[in-house]
């Protein structure tokens, strides 16, 4: 038995790329889902069609990646399409996008977004964020939405402090009711320490494993609601080295996104 | 669930109208310096929209100009807003802001928070699809996302129950921008405009606004868009000004041409209180006459070259 060092970013990308599928399409926001879809193309999905909002379609994206610049031309690299954004909404309004990858500020057991504020009112805030960017279509649209966030319980709360991009609001048929593309919602919440998934019948998040070593009881402690159980659990293998080495000294050697706490787990 | 809220809405007659007797279809020479341009076409109070971001082919030098003109009581689409809204914010001119993706540093995020400009939670895509419906010349579009969102009543969008499918639909309302600038790679005297890369809304805005500025790279010869009109991205018949300002995306990217400037990004960045945002104005922008003074004083040529070296890549923006 081996022990293996990482960060827990490091653990929520390698995560997150072992979900996507090949042959498919994402929508890919700015950041840690670039990373994400990167390591997946290289490893595992290569035939992965993604989408940037501003309109480059089918990017092959170079590395190393390179700090803010998703409109650059090294990230908009090699795509099949350059157009803009109200075309790059379409492919996904009109069914074409398979999965999209989000990340959030806090999140309910319906799977609800918030990126806009926390805390006080939406006019006098106690901490404002960006906002919606081009998430609120993303989960709107694609037909399985992946959120990716540090496992912090704080961040799991029982009622947002703003809705900015929809799950399955407040349970089961409330999308279709509100209008929301039929059949469309969140699909995953990977964490720094977890996966969930979300209930057939009640919509309601629940957990389908935990990082290899971790007590799932202590995971789930002090989240804002009790997550279902899946029969079950998984035990989430921690980063392989290839995953490692293609992160460390390929797509991020100067740690820009993969930066963050250490973890440790044996495999 | 109904957005509540102030919206810039112009009836779709009243657009019409406007262009028809402002906007000139004769191709006339349109240069100018970049404080002609600004202080003939940005009012104060005016709408102000922009395209794509302050790192990537953004009209940073514009939006610079209009800081040291001290404009007032801007309402500014922030769609991408990265350090050009804490900019305007910080020099006073701008008091509400359409949000879509509200950017970097704690400075904006801030003054949000301390009531210093009002902010109207749009989406991305919301704010797309409203100038989309100013260059239709429709009162609205219907969208299938932002329902079931709390962006919703904050922003100026309805719900009604479409006749179609009997299902609820969103609408949201037409933007037709008092101002619309943009950085573009190549124009010529008239206003003819080429980009290269992707684009938010580069022809829609520019058709649903009342008046457009256009901060060029490099000025060709009108033959030129003749000789390859697939490419043409905007026609000199929307655009009032064009000013040749290069390295007019500074401190972002021109794709193809220059790279960002991360050092001068980091100082944006690093901003947080209002005396260093006011230290920042004052050396940067207030503390120099236009454009090109900016660049001899704080940026120079050696680095201007550096970035030029580091946009190595060429296809696609040629």
């Amino acid at each position: 038995m081996a022990v293996v060092e990482f960060t827990d970013t490091e653990f929520m990308i390698c995560s997150a790329a072992r979900l996507l599928e090949d042959r498919k399409t994402v929508f890919v926001g700015w950041g840690m889902p670039q990373v994400v879809a990167i390591l997946a193309e290289r490893l595992y999905t290569p035939h992965l069609v993604q989408l940037f909002e501003f309109g480059a379609v089918g990017p092959q994206s170079l590395t190393p990646f390179i700090r803010g610049t998703m409109g650059g031309p090294s990230n908009i690299y090699r795509s099949l399409q350059w157009i803009n954004m109200n075309w790059a909404f379409s492919y996904a309004a009109t069914g074409y996008i398979d999965y999209g990858m989000l990340g959030a500020a806090q999140v309910d057991q319906y799977g609800n977004l918030n990126s806009t504020f926390l805390g006080g009112t939406y006019e006098q805030p106690g901490r404002r964020f960006p906002g919606s960017g081009g998430g609120n279509e993303a989960a709107s649209f694609v037909w399985k939405t992946i959120v990716v966030l540090k496992h912090e319980a704080r961040r799991f709360v029982e009622k947002v402090d703003f809705l900015t991009s929809p799950g399955y609001l407040d349970g089961p048929g409330a999308r279709e009711r509100a209008g929301l593309p039929k059949d469309t919602g969140p699909w995953r919440v990977v964490t720094s320490k977890a996966l969930f998934g979300f209930d057939e019948k009640t919509k309601k998040m629940r957990l389908l494993g935990v990082l290899k070593g971790l007590d799932p009881k202590e995971v789930i402690q002090g989240m804002g609601f009790t997550p279902l159980m899946a029969e079950k659990l998984l035990e989430l293998e921690p980063p392989e080295d290839a995953e490692l080495r293609l992160l460390r000294e390929h797509i991020d050697p100067s740690g820009i996104i993969i930066r963050g706490e250490k973890m440790r787990a044996e495999r | 669930m109904q957005g509540q809220v102030e919206v810039h809405f112009t009836h779709p007659d009243d657009f019409r109208r406007w262009v028809k007797e402002n906007k000139s279809r004769d191709a006339v020479d349109k240069v100018m310096t970049e404080q002609e341009a600004v202080s003939r076409f940005v009012q104060d109070g005016a709408y102000l929209a922009y395209d794509f971001s302050s790192l990537t082919r953004g009209p940073q030098a514009l939006i610079r100009e209009i800081i040291r003109q001290r404009k007032r009581n801007l309402w500014i689409c922030a769609e991408f807003t990265l350090h050009d809204s804490p900019l305007l914010v910080g020099g006073g001119c701008c008091t509400r802001i359409d949000v879509g993706f509200l950017g970097y540093g704690s400075y904006i995020g801030r003054a949000v928070c301390d009531g210093k400009v009002q902010v109207f939670d749009n989406t991305n895509g919301v704010l797309a699809s409203r100038i989309l419906a100013g260059a239709r010349g429709v009162p609205f579009l219907p969208v299938r996302n932002f329902l079931g969102t709390d962006g919703l009543p904050h922003s100026g969008a309805k719900v009604i129950n479409d006749p179609f499918t009997n299902d609820p639909i969103c609408l949201v309302p037409a933007l037709n921008p008092d101002v619309f600038m943009i950085h573009v790679h190549q124009a010529d005297v008239y206003g003819n405009a080429r980009i290269f890369g992707t684009n938010l809304f580069a022809l829609e805005a520019a058709m649903a606004s009342k008046r457009v500025i256009i901060s060029a790279e490099e000025i060709i010869e009108p033959m030129e868009f003749r000789k390859d009109p697939g490419r043409t991205t905007i026609p000199f018949f929307l655009v009032d000004a064009v000013v040749h300002l290069p390295f007019g995306a500074y401190p972002g990217a021109m794709p193809g041409r220059y790279e960002i400037d991360l050092e001068h990004v980091d100082r944006l960045n690093a901003i947080q209180t209002e005396a260093q945002m006011q230290d920042h104005l004052e050396r940067y922008i207030y503390g120099v006459k236009d454009h090109l003074e900016f660049l001899e004083k704080h940026v120079g040529w050696p680095k201007l070259k550096e970035l030029m070296q580091k946009a190595s890549i060429k296809e696609g923006y040629q």
